[in-house]
């Protein structure tokens, strides 16, 4: 099969890409764009490392294929500082601790932001909802919850 | 150290953390050398069976394929085996597999496609032999035997008053035994005695960075970019297997994303060596979660506790038969069953103590390091059955606990070091938080609610750990601290940078923690144990020490005084009222690059054969837990309302990080406790892929989940002692002992599933 010509921005900038029907978003940010923060543990759509937004909705870039990005913007973890400032969700994860080894963060991140881009005043319950989709092995999930406590507090959103 | 406590109160920003917020930091999996080539590995899809045959001819013909593996590769080996202690894993399947996954042969390809379809073309002829599925099975006269000869290695040594021996019996790759007093006479003479079997379950790491390794090998020597969570085993390891130099093999560490000791020892590593020196290219093998499942779990076990008690509550004696399912080859299991056979006393004063510990080989994923390992197993069974013999005896568990806890400065056993936490009073602080004294009018029917404490103990620091360290303090006061902890998420950077910074006077983010690389970082024993803070830490204080004092003897010599004259403040020497700013003194002496001062600094747990397992603990890693749970009787649903631990730190370094290492490792608790498992069914893995192994979720929190931390003093720099382990200990006692508490039935099987409680509920009756 041949490759499919497809345009798209990724964290605003415009890209034109060729790529092969079979290839997958995440293995295009990481060998065609060098966008290495978007992170791949299961590889089956479970663990949600890979998480990026498409026109900001979270989508596991693992299992999404390079194609169907036509004419979508992508945010990537690369995406959200300006320069040396971070997002307030960032500083929110750096102020509460809300990592430890780091695989999962840049997901988690992405997912906190495109929930309080829904509800910028989420309660305990509906984060927990949200960050299902997310598994951190590694904190216990509850400095991420109060993490995304401050971001929105702080008007994340 | 006085003066040293206050300014740890203070929160800190984790070094790591700015790269790891932005997807800066840099992971193994991230890494790509010029030229490298990508592997995948074919696996048996047997339980055990000798290898007739493999044909890996087409394979090998296919187009991008440079390199195909086998056992006839590795019989080549000087040395083709690893293992900890007791060698007896292949660098690939050499005339036997003995579990479904064990690696058979491996391909090479310009990427990971051709590599897969490459494996499709590798004809194995297999002779399959029964499997052996059960520590039962693995144990019974004339059960397939897993090895016929013999296999590498040397027990692991242990102090006078126990015992370390090597494959004693068909199956069993090692047995631990350890003898204080006369349990038998002493439980013979016991008012009570009850004897309790439980049943621990079968769980993997998950970590969510897969096992990832790139080699390159060329005449100069082997380079290995490595997950592993130890650069030191795995150099030596690498070396003795290909019977080279260790300084002609170099480790290269990154961030690592998540081990918990699944990255621990050597595993694939070799087998990535293998493939480079044969293909002349460097190559990548990047495993999948489906695979990773299959390479190593935590051990499994069956454990027989009898427990004498006097009529008044007074513990006597324990003797444990405990039996530890390895699966399919050694691993950590020799370190692990000596744990789990030592551990098992808990933290309670005994009269006598005889445990027998065994490490049975089944044809099942081999078991080694996981977190606390040992102290998981040895905890969820000592912990139950305090609770069950208190209810039994009709005495409030924690009064039971609190008449027989050690006390500080009490040896845990003979020969040991003392218990360095108070036991008892944060007992009654995690009781008050879970409501253990104020409860609240039960929930409607079909529900019941109970609550349940435990206390989780392991020793910690590892048995004869041994650290070195290195801290360079540049012309400008800048400094890099070197150290072969590899940051795994514990949050080791920051807390051994804070140390060196604290006594250097030197701002934090002056500090860095300099990247790994065995060629140039000084040794240690590997990231394990909870020893990063109190070891390594601890070589880093003294090395930071040594340049300081180094420095002050040439600010001394430049100012022409006594080095105790000098007060260094901010890389700034103040002698009286005049202050003289270190880079100019370093300016106007040295000229060119300036220079650097190079403070070296090195710990060593001494050996001692009265010790019961060759060296006295470093520290005591306890873990307190409080558990409220309902039980719907109806469907036997349990749902954990609160869940409270408390882990001591000594002198928190990183406070933030030390309540993150609790909660993170309480929840990995709580999910095994109640429904993760690497499920079988018969001899083939029921479970092994993302997607129907189930880990927690945030949405599994308990309703109120708190982990906190408290500060004992420990011997470690400015008197702190290791915690990450900590939170694994006690948690499914705890819970097991509030369903107790709930509706009157005991679960002595984990994880406590809702046909296991009905059944419990059932069969009380």
């Amino acid at each position: 099969m041949s490759a499919i010509d497809i345009s798209l921005t990724v964290n605003g900038r415009a890209h034109r890409l060729s790529v092969a029907p079979w290839r997958v978003l995440a293995d295009v940010l990481r060998e065609e764009l060098y966008l290495t923060g978007c992170k791949i543990g299961c590889d089956q759509a479970v663990c949600g490392a890979c998480t990026v937004l498409v026109d900001d909705i979270p989508v596991t870039a693992c299992t999404t294929f390079a194609f169907e990005l036509d004419g979508k913007a992508v945010t990537t973890i690369e995406g959200l500082a300006e320069g040396e400032t971070l997002h307030p969700i960032q500083r929110a994860f750096l102020e509460y601790g809300a990592f430890q080894c780091g695989f999962c963060t840049p997901g988690m991140v992405l997912s906190v932001k495109a929930l309080l881009a829904r509800h910028p005043d989420p309660d305990e319950a509906l984060i927990r909802s949200w960050l299902s989709a997310n598994i951190c092995r590694c904190t216990g999930y509850q400095m991420i919850i109060e993490a995304a406590q401050a971001a929105a507090k702080a008007g994340a959103a | 150290m006085d003066g040293g406590y206050p300014p740890f109160r203070a929160p800190v920003t984790a070094l790591d953390g700015p790269a790891k917020v932005t997807g800066a930091a840099r992971y193994t999996f991230d890494i790509a050398i010029p030229g490298m080539l990508h592997a995948k590995v074919l696996r048996s899809p047997h339980p055990h069976a000798r290898i007739v045959s493999i044909d890996a001819s087409q394979a090998e013909a296919l187009p991008g394929v440079v390199a195909v593996v086998t056992g006839a590769d590795a019989v080549k080996l000087p040395d083709p085996y690893y293992g900890v202690a007791i060698r007896d894993q292949p660098v690939i399947a050499i005339d036997k597999v003995r579990y479904v996954g064990d690696m058979v042969a491996s391909v090479a390809a310009i990427d990971e496609e051709t590599a897969y379809r490459a494996l499709t073309l590798i004809d194995v002829e297999y002779e399959l032999l029964p499997p052996v599925t059960t520590i039962v099975d693995a144990l019974a006269d004339g059960a397939p035997l897993l090895f016929d000869e013999p296999v590498g290695g040397a027990p692991t040594r242990v102090g006078e008053a126990a015992v370390s021996l090597k494959e004693p019996r068909p199956n069993v790759l090692y047995e631990f035994g350890y003898r204080n007093g006369d349990a038998e006479a002493v439980l013979a003479a016991s008012d009570h005695v009850f004897e309790d079997r439980f049943v621990f379950s079968r769980i993997n790491h998950f970590h969510l960075e897969p096992h990832v390794n790139i080699a390159q090998a060329t005449r100069d020597g082997i380079e290995l970019w490595s997950c592993n969570q130890d650069p030191f085993v795995l150099r030596n390891d690498i070396a003795r297997i290909f019977g080279r130099p260790a300084n002609a093999v170099r480790i290269h560490s990154s961030f690592v994303g998540g081990g918990f000791g699944g990255k621990s020892f050597c595993k694939m590593e070799p087998l990535v060596v293998l493939l480079a020196i044969k293909a002349g290219r460097p190559v990548r093998l990047c495993l999948s979660m489906d695979e990773a499942l299959l390479t190593l779990t935590k051990h499994a076990a069956i454990l027989v506790l009898k427990t004498g008690v006097t009529a008044d509550g007074r513990l006597t004696a324990r003797h444990s038969e405990i039996f530890l399912d390895a699966g399919a080859y050694s691993d950590a299991s020799v370190t692990t069953t000596i744990k789990t056979g030592y551990r098992i006393g808990g933290p309670y004063r005994w009269e006598a103590l005889e445990s027998h510990a065994y490490a049975v080989r089944t044809t099942m994923v081999p078991a080694g390091s996981f977190r606390g390992f040992g102290g998981t197993q040895a905890s969820f069974a000592g912990e139950s059955q305090i609770d069950m013999i208190a209810r039994r005896l009709g005495i409030d568990p924690v009064d039971f606990r609190r008449k027989n806890l050690l006390t500080r400065e009490e040896p845990f056993q003979p020969g040991d070091s003392a218990i360095d936490s108070d036991l008892p009073s944060v007992l009654d602080e995690v009781a008050a938080r879970i409501g253990y004294n104020k409860r609240p009018a039960p929930p409607p029917r079909p529900k019941r609610r109970g609550w349940g404490l435990a206390i989780g103990l392991k020793d910690g620091g590892g048995t004869g750990n041994h650290s070195l360290a290195l801290v360079k303090v540049l012309t400008t006061g800048h400094a890099i601290v070197h150290a072969a902890t590899v940051e795994i998420g514990q949050g080791a950077t920051t807390a051994l940078c804070r140390i060196a910074a604290e006594t250097l006077g030197l701002p934090l983010d002056w500090v860095r923690y300099g990247d790994i690389d065995t060629e140039h970082t000084p040794l240690n024993n590997g990231t394990h144990v909870s020893c990063a803070t109190a070891v390594t830490g601890l070589a880093i204080e003294r090395a930071a020490q040594d340049a300081r004092r180094q420095i002050m003897e040439f600010a001394a010599a430049q100012l022409d005084c006594a080095p105790d004259e000098l007060v260094l403040e901010n890389w700034t020497v103040r002698r009286g009222n005049y202050f003289h700013p270190i880079d100019k003194l370093i300016g106007d002496y040295f000229g060119g690059a300036g220079t650097e001062f190079l403070g070296r600094g090195s710990v060593k747990i001494e050996y001692d054969p009265k010790a019961p397992i060759a060296s006295p603990a470093m520290f005591w890693i306890p873990c307190w837990v409080g558990a409220e749970v309902e039980v719907d009787t109806e469907t036997g649903k349990v749902e954990v309302t609160r869940l409270v631990a408390a882990a001591d730190s000594g002198t928190s370094i990183n406070p933030l990080a030390c309540r993150g290492q609790v909660e993170g490792a309480v929840l990995q608790a709580y999910g095994q406790s109640l429904f993760e498992e690497l499920r079988y069914d018969g001899a083939n893995p029921a479970n092994a892929t993302p997607l129907s192994y189930r880990v927690p979720l945030a949405s599994d929190l308990p309703r109120h989940f708190e982990g906190f931390v408290v500060e004992h003093g420990g011997p470690g720099p400015f008197g702190a002692k290791g915690i990450g382990e900590a939170g694994m200990l006690g948690v499914a006692a705890a819970i097991a002992n509030a369903i107790d508490d709930a509706v009157g039935a005991r679960l002595t099987e984990i994880p406590f599933t809702p046909e296991r409680v009905l059944a419990a509920i059932e069969a009380k009756g």
